[in-house]
């Protein structure tokens, strides 16, 4: 036993010298932090009217403005500069792009992208990027083949914020990227960069992996490129169906009404994810040539399709509306439902309420009429409400005559 | 003859107390080497996931059309004082693309008059595919206000049932479950959506960090100013939260043995939690036994997935103030760890259920249901041996000391992890509190929430033989459930 309580007493020593180094090692690295903070910020407050005045015009150059910069002033100098750049534009953003290369800001930071640590480079990068410097190109370009997704991600970010179209190429190569949040994010990045990567886009495509194909679909729908429609319409025949689903989903965001007639030919597709994004698609080219095929969709086996198809018919106006009022008699009770719920959406059932109590009787004939199709389309929570709750007496009484009590369903 | 046996009963005794005492020293060294591990495990994991996001991408998440959307699902029964203020701290929430569900489960008080005034709510015929069987739903509301805001008026299912109905009539391929007297912070969402945009075909789960909100200061459903509570109890709880969650559950994430998601604040793929059937009514702890459901479906599918905890989305909630509330609290906790544990004990040992069967489950039937009952039976056999004659008092004291200041070790420990990584209390007077009820914690309350697990473990056999009469639970005593507590 003795031996053991020597043990324990070793065990004692042992757990407290841990202890105690924890406990200095907290208190020691909180007061260095705060310490470090209070000089940055009176560093700050300091520093950040001379280089506002640079960025708004004064001098050439903001060296002279400073002085010799060491150790923390520096970093407080750039800080503030890119604090800045993340929302100047114009000239102001030029100036503060002059001054991190001036101040040699921008090749310490090119340096740093060559460190072992990984975060050490996806710093770098993140910073070049606000920077905005165009000599930064070729070593973020290089920075695409750095074995950590997360550095390879803010290069392309980087990249993108150069907007120099010798970005683009190494971007479209990033799109094979195995990380598919980073497919998507370099993606949005090409998307951002406008027609000229869309046409690299299309040049490119055919040689990309499938998922980055999906990407690019998309991609292709934000980028404006004049190549893009045409391919994009060939896509809707794709073998693939997210390829076919995406395509028709760009087609909608592009939103020419040219499109529609290639796209309702997908609203037939076997594939529902296909026609759910159609019938979305349709909704956005507003052509009245989709309100019959779109009314068809609302009976659709699949939910989303029919809901898709009446949130389209929604977004059409009054062609699309009068469909929707045309369904309350459908024979398919999944179109009836989906039509008084996207109509008590739009606001039409309370305008068809509201009439209830117009002193004109064709008007009145037409809401009792609309709303005994709905009372016969089975789903009458909404106007269940009305009957007890509306304003007018006279509206109360004509709803609670057509409802009758044990009438309504949900 | 009749003194031979009582020279063998005494003998026997003093061997019993002798090898169980051998068996706690033992006991003790698994223990504290699991947590060690783990704590291990957790700093290198903090100060790789603080490095990775010293500066955000939530910007880009927040703009990107790529980002998933999210339906919160908020289950409320009887929680009119607050449901209004939660709803609107929950519309100022920085994210894209959302929608907020309201279940009120049956309340019997002006849950649904409060919503309906302060939304100016309107019953909705709105379609929806009914995946999951719940009670019956009465009335689904819209308000021409928020767009973005649905409520569901159903009958009294309790919360898994509420939750159920919320996934049911959620539009979104993500859904958040948030309990109605928790307040998540503005970014929270941007945050635990990250792991899903990072991986977004093997990420099943995210669970956040449960923070306590007592010695905040809250303003129009948010918290403004944070602070430590003035009493001792809930100031012991933060201790426990900051070392159950960023000592333990990080340790498990990383070990790909996540049991346990917080209800009051997860994020899930609704078609895979659809797949396991959704949210169990049988169980007091919903969240864990989702967790485990998912667990044992996806390894048996030989699906590749994660289920995966990230420290910083921040969910704020009340911990109990006095004794008898936190004793209630517990309770269900552990019952619910039991329950759950005898519902899937077909997965303890097994390979096929690989780290989750070999490793977590064991952890949670030694440490976790077992440990309490070594704890006091350990104070009890002291108490035996000193009546026997045979205590050593000096090893006693030793083993005291060393056990007391290797449990301070742990606590300072995660104060140390909380102090290089979130530094949510940043006042020096909170650090020093922090540590001073490190020590403190482990002089009563850690022996405390033993015997609240022993008596627990009665209650749940109790339980068992009239397992019909369970019935279900409201929300306002139910709380995250920080299981995985490295004790």
């Amino acid at each position: 036993m003795g031996s053991t309580s020597e043990l324990l007493v070793q065990a004692l020593w042992g757990i407290g010298g841990v202890l105690a180094f924890l406990f200095l090692f907290i208190v020691i690295n909180k007061a260095t932090r705060e310490l470090k903070e209070r000089r940055a910020l009176a560093l700050r407050q300091e520093l950040e009217p001379k280089i506002l005045a640079y960025v708004n015009g004064k001098g050439e150059r903001l060296g002279p403005q400073l002085g010799h910069l060491r150790g923390l002033e520096r970093a407080v100098a750039e800080e503030v500069l890119l604090d800045n750049a993340r929302f100047l534009k114009g000239t102001a953003r030029s100036r503060i792009t002059a001054a991190c290369e001036e101040l040699g800001f921008v090749q310490n930071r090119v340096v740093q992208l060559r460190h072992r640590r990984w975060w050490k480079r996806a710093e770098a990068a993140e910073k070049l990027g606000t920077m905005k410097s165009p000599k930064t190109a070729a070593e973020l370009i290089a920075l695409m083949r750095d074995p950590v997704p997360d550095v390879r991600m803010r290069g392309a970010r980087a990249l993108g914020q150069l907007d120099t179209r010798t970005s683009i190429r190494p971007l479209l190569e990033a799109l094979q990227d195995p990380n598919r949040w980073s497919v998507l994010r370099v993606a949005e990045i090409l998307a951002g960069m406008g027609p000229a990567a869309g046409d690299e886009l299309v040049d490119a495509f055919h040689v990309l992996p499938l998922k980055a194909r999906i990407a690019a679909v998309d991609c292709l729908g934000r980028a404006k490129s004049v190549r893009a429609p045409a391919m994009l319409i060939g896509l809707l025949s794709d073998p693939d169906r997210d390829i076919r689903a995406r395509a028709a989903h760009a087609l909608g965001l592009i939103g020419d009404p040219n499109f529609t007639p290639d796209v309702l030919k997908t609203l037939k597709d076997d594939a529902w994810p296909v026609r759910a994004m159609a019938a979305k698609a349709l909704g956005r080219l507003g052509r009245a040539e989709a309100v019959g095929p779109l009314a068809e969709a609302l009976g659709d086996k699949e939910w989303w399709v029919r809901i898709n198809a009446a949130e389209a018919l929604r977004s059409m106006g009054e062609k699309g509306l009068a469909a929707l009022m045309d369904a309350l008699s459908s024979e398919d009770r999944f179109a009836r439902h989906a039509a008084v719920a996207t109509l008590e959406g739009a606001g039409v059932l309370d305008q068809y309420v509201e009439k209830l109590a117009s002193p004109d009787a064709t008007e009145q004939e037409k809401a009792l009429a609309f709303i005994r199709k709905i009372v016969a389309s089975e789903r009458t929570d909404s106007l269940s409400q009305s009957a007890t709750r509306h304003a007018q007496e006279k509206v109360r009484e004509q709803l609670g005559r057509i409802l009758k009590p044990g009438e309504a369903k949900t | 003859m009749m003194p031979l046996l009582a020279v063998n009963w005494h003998d026997l005794l003093l061997r019993s107390v002798v090898t169980f005492n051998e068996f706690v020293i033992f006991y003790f060294l698994a223990l504290n080497s699991v947590y060690l591990l783990l704590f291990i495990v957790s700093l290198f994991e903090v100060v790789r996931f603080v490095r990775r996001t010293f500066f955000s991408d939530y910007q880009q998440i927040l703009k990107s059309e790529m980002t998933w959307p999210i339906s919160i699902l908020v289950p409320a029964h009887n929680e009119e004082r607050g449901i209004v203020d939660t709803l609107r701290s929950l519309l100022q929430l920085n994210y894209g693309e959302f929608e907020i569900v309201v279940v009120n489960d049956g309340s019997t008080d002006a849950t649904l008059e409060r919503l309906i005034k302060a939304f100016d709510l309107r019953k909705t015929d709105r379609i929806y595919r009914r995946t999951l069987d719940t009670a019956r739903v009465r009335g689904i509301y819209a308000s021409l206000e928020v767009p973005n805001l649905t409520v569901i008026d159903k009958e009294k299912g309790g919360k898994s049932d509420a939750l159920n109905a919320g996934i049911n009539i959620s539009r979104y391929p993500l859904f958040c479950s948030v309990d109605a007297d928790s307040v998540i912070e503005e970014n929270a969402l941007l945050r635990v959506v990250k792991p899903f945009m990072e991986h977004p075909e093997d990420m099943v789960a995210v669970g956040g960090i449960v923070r306590i909100i007592n010695g905040c200061e809250v303003r129009d459903g948010r918290v403004t100013k944070i602070g430590l509570p003035r009493k001792a109890l809930p100031v012991f709880q933060v201790v426990e939260y900051l070392r159950a969650f960023l000592s333990g559950r990080i340790g498990w994430s990383v070990l790909r043995s996540l049991l346990i998601i917080s209800g009051a604040f997860g994020l899930y793929k609704k078609s895979d939690v659809i797949a396991v059937g959704g949210y169990d009514s049988h169980t007091d702890t919903e969240d864990l036994e989702l967790v485990v459901k998912l667990h044992e479906h996806l390894k048996r599918q030989k699906s590749r997935y994660r289920i995966v905890f990230v420290p910083d989305p921040v969910c704020w909630t009340e911990a109990p103030e006095r004794f008898k509330t936190l004793l209630l609290q517990r309770n269900r906790w552990h019952r619910g760890l039991l329950q759950s544990f005898a519902r899937h004990w077909r997965m303890l040992f097994n390979p096929r259920y690989g780290v989750i069967g070999i490793l977590a489950l064991p952890y949670f039937l030694v440490f976790e249901m077992m440990g309490p009952f070594v704890e006091v039976l350990g104070y009890a056999s002291v108490i035996a041996a000193y009546f026997l004659g045979i205590l050593n008092r000096e090893f006693f004291l030793l083993f005291v000391l060393v056990a007391i200041l290797y449990g301070v070790f742990l606590s300072i420990a995660a104060v140390l992890l909380e102090e290089i990584s979130f530094r949510r209390y940043p006042g020096w007077d909170d650090l020093a509190r922090l540590i001073w009820y490190s020590v403190w914690e482990n002089l009563g309350f850690r022996q405390l929430l033993a015997l609240f697990k022993v008596k627990a473990f009665f209650d749940f056999i109790r339980r068992r033989r009239r397992w019909g009469d369970m019935g279900h639970r409201g929300f306002r005593e139910t709380a995250p459930v920080p299981t995985q507590i490295p004790r």
